[in-house]
């Protein structure tokens, strides 16, 4: 279980960008975190492994607090949580199936990482995760000749590389076509419920996280606004999700003239 | 400015020329001119006031004429015998090779460290300026300098060649380094690899064609390095032979030959890079 | 596409295969290089420290040395203008050439060719076989390294100014021929303008090779900075060669810091 208590981060000086943020996310569920633009979904889950440093609060995963972390230990932890991204990034030169052993970087000494050794098994696993995102096809073939569907689908089978924990996905969908993001969530309930991963998700998408998500995380300007089901989302809720607030509008008035 | 024209009809020139050239005179372009007009203006100072140390131009180029007619019509080994200046040519190569991959390795575990998005900034910036004055100094300077600590001889060419291919190819290969998107890094960086694994697993495989391309063209560089360090520090390969032939015996069907040796090897250096170009455009 | 290894193990075999032979044959070609020039690799770079506490320790100018500032100074004051004044007669020459021998805007393609083999010609006579060549019938003079400056240079620029005009947009040549403008206007106000800052940046970067060059073309010929520095140097007045040593340096180093401020100011 990942539990989120009193988050605070704030950018250079005065940019209170997240405030006081408390959720949970169950393993098994997926979580939606939805917001307006700007909101600070990103910041969030780059917080929750800790690519940023945030100022305050608790991150536990099955407890363990992951900003109290040293070096070591936080590369520990980072290695069973996956992420995956907007734009994939995948290393494009490289075969699908090299960017899924990479998933196995984290476990290795410096040596055996730098000279990419990896054991049969590693290799027979990597295979067979291709396969299951249906891409055993594709496994040889350089990443920038994938399209941006099979790439993000390359970039999930690297995360279960890791045997994650958790996965965090920053807006995973938004550079996909209908059909493609159909595949990709799928793919994402498919294992929560399977390998009971705790998955949790940005979106812009309203109707993908009411369709896809066990539960919802609503912010608004660094502030949770709402934590439930996702049948208790109705038109109130939402509404109060997007709202702009009247210093965002003054702010965004203030940008446009 | 182009469009602009080709859609206004011919007949009404008078006028709008001249507003346009006034808008057109932007900070950018007023500034290149004035680039070229300073260098203009010391081109003709310097050609003006050069040392022609009362030279008879018309002279000085009839001979040359007659310098190149004996070195490219007429070329011979004179002096020396085909097998010394093949030995020398594949001297010359030596260094290069020897040179050029010292260089590249020796370049690359500086590179990582002087790139901006791998070190601390002040570690970057450090080594990027010891390269940068390694480089603004000449390479036979280098040479020489060397071979005043470690005696005249192959060690001290190898070494001082070596030293200004390393400046030169950490600009370049750190550049490179620095274009890797910074998010595949971050990537790996999320999922807890350390330093040393995302450099050679992902940084690496990125930028290969490009450190490829660098290193040819260093590879280009430091043959002719290796031909002046021959010439004027006297290390035994084909520069000595060009040099002796052309300042000592004043032989240039001798000069003649080695030129086209040279440019034998010139021309097999440029066929591998376009076929190695064309290489890695296809599997691209 | 259908896979093309049986199994991931082949796949990384293959790989490791490819590896290993790259691998050897740059060892071969070290080791071969290393027997042919004699070259004692450890030894060598175990000298390299040694080398720049000396440099550091001999290379420094004392009171002593500021009697030969004049002389230094007259001469990179000369290296540098005819460095300059190489590169610029070369680039108007190469303007003319790379009109002449771009696919683009060549008149015909004997004249294409032409020009590709003769700059190739002049790039790959190394800069030491100009010196020489033109060291017998030009003396030892100024003039003479300019002449081996502005052929390499000529060498040079005219083929990266080729690819120049090459790299334009066609589109807008043909715009303009469209409009029904003859040869010379498409040139001056198709083409020129358009390649200008790109050609700008090329004579910049030569300019600064050139000082480099020009050094080497000095000890060659017994002219400029480098005759300086080798007279000096030979007869182990070393605080004055360290001086033009740094005074190069310096010089390089401004020029260059000077021509990365033009290029961001004239793209
Ligand atoms: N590196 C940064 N420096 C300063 N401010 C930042 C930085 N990154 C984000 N912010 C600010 O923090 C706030 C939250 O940003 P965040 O990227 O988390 O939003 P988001 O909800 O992910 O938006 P989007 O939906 O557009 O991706 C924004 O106001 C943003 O301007
Ligand atoms: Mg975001």
């Amino acid at each position: 279980m990942l539990k989120v208590n009193q988050l605070d981060k704030t950018y250079g000086q005065d940019k209170h960008s997240l405030k006081s943020v408390s959720f949970t996310a169950q393993p098994g569920e997926v979580t939606a975190i939805i917001g307006p633009s700007g909101a600070g979904k990103t910041t969030i889950l780059r917080s929750v492994n800790q690519l940023i440093r945030d100022d305050g609060g608790q991150i536990l995963l099955d407890d363990q607090d992951i900003r109290q972390a040293n070096k070591a230990e936080l590369r520990k932890i980072r290695h069973h949580i996956g992420m995956i991204f907007q734009n994939y990034n995948l290393i494009s030169p490289l075969t699908a199936l090299e960017n899924v052993l990479h998933g196995r970087l984290g476990a290795k000494s410096t040596l055996a990482g730098m000279f990419g050794l990896y054991s049969t098994a590693e290799k027979t696993e990597a295979l067979a995760l291709l396969t299951e995102v249906g891409l055993k096809d594709y496994a040889y073939q350089r990443c920038d000749q994938l399209s941006g569907g099979q790439q993000q689908r390359v970039g999930i089978a690297r995360a279960l590389m890791q045997h994650p924990k958790m996965i965090l996905c920053d807006e995973p969908i938004a550079s996909l076509d209908p059909k493609s993001t159909k595949i990709v969530m799928d793919i994402l309930r498919q294992l929560a419920r399977e390998k009971q991963l705790i998955i949790l998700i940005n979106l812009h998408q309203i109707d993908i996280a009411m369709d896809y998500a066990d539960h919802i995380v609503g912010i608004n300007d660094g502030a949770i606004v709402f934590e439930g089901p996702t049948e208790q989302v109705n038109e109130a809720v939402l509404q109060k999700i997007y709202r702009q607030s009247a210093d965002a509008k003054v702010k965004v008035a203030a940008n446009e003239s | 400015m182009i469009e602009n024209s080709s859609s206004e009809p011919k007949i009404v020139k008078p006028k709008v020329p001249n507003t346009e050239r006034i808008s057109l005179m932007t900070k950018p372009r007023l500034i290149l001119r004035s680039v070229l007009a300073v260098l203009g203006l010391v081109t003709i100072y310097s050609l003006v006031t050069i040392d022609m140390a009362g030279l008879k131009l018309k002279d000085a180029f009839h001979s040359l004429g007659l310098n190149l007619n004996a070195m490219f019509l007429h070329p011979n080994v004179g002096q020396d015998s085909w097998s010394v200046l093949l030995r020398g040519l594949s001297t010359s190569i030596a260094l290069t090779l020897l040179t050029t991959l010292l260089g590249a390795v020796i370049a690359f575990f500086i590179a990582v460290f002087s790139a901006r998005n791998l070190s601390p900034t002040w570690v970057a910036n450090t080594l990027k300026a010891v390269m940068a004055f390694i480089r603004s100094i000449p390479t036979i300077i280098w040479v020489l300098i060397y071979s005043a600590v470690m005696g005249l001889g192959a060690n001290a060419a190898v070494v001082g060649l070596t030293f200004h291919s390393i400046a030169y190819l950490v600009k370049a290969y750190s550049e490179s380094i620095e274009e890797t998107p910074q998010a595949t890094i971050e990537a790996l960086k999320a999922s807890g690899v350390r330093f040393w694994p995302i450099i050679f697993q992902a940084i690496l495989p990125s930028i290969v064609p490009a450190l490829l391309s660098w290193t040819f063209i260093r590879f280009e560089i430091n043959f002719a390095n290796a031909v002046a360090v021959g010439a004027a520090a006297g290390a035994d390969d084909i520069g000595y032979y060009l040099f002796m032939a052309s300042g000592f015996y004043f032989d240039f069907h001798e000069v003649g030959l080695i030129v086209y040796l040279l440019l034998g090897f010139a021309i097999i250096l440029e066929l591998i890079s376009m076929r190695l170009r064309g290489h890695y455009l296809k599997s691209n | 596409m259908k896979a093309k290894y049986s199994s991931p193990q082949q796949f990384f075999r293959q790989r490791r295969m490819r590896l290993t032979v790259v691998l050897v044959i740059l060892l071969l070609i070290y080791f071969g290089s290393v027997l042919l020039v004699n070259f004692n690799t450890f030894s060598s770079l175990a000298q390299i420290p040694a080398g720049l506490v000396w440099l550091f320790k001999t290379f420094i100018p004392n009171q002593h040395t500021t009697t030969y500032l004049g002389p230094i100074f007259y001469q990179l004051w000369r290296t540098l203008i005819v460095s300059i004044s190489s590169t610029i007669c070369a680039a108007l020459l190469s303007l003319i050439f790379a009109v002449l021998g771009a696919k683009t805007t060549s008149p015909n393609r004997v004249l294409q060719l032409t020009v590709r083999f003769g700059a190739s010609l002049l790039r790959n006579i190394p800069v030491v076989a100009w010196a020489m060549i033109l060291l017998f019938s030009f003396k030892q003079s100024d003039f003479t390294g300019f002449l081996a400056l502005f052929f390499m240079t000529l060498g040079y620029l005219t083929r990266a100014f080729t690819e120049t005009i090459e790299d334009l947009d066609t589109e807008k040549l043909h715009a303009l021929q469209a409009v029904g403008a003859n040869y010379f206007q498409c040139v001056f106000c198709g083409v020129l303008p358009e390649a200008a800052s790109t050609m700008t940046s090329w004579v910049l970067y030569m300019i600064e090779n050139n000082i480099r060059d020009a050094t080497l073309v000095g000890i060659l010929t017994g002219t400029g900075i480098g005759f300086l520095f080798n007279q000096y140097f030979k007869s182990i007045r070393y605080d004055a060669a360290g001086l033009i040593v740094l005074l190069i340096a310096a010089l390089v180093i401004v020029l260059e810091l000077t021509s990365t401020q033009i290029r961001r100011a004239i793209a």
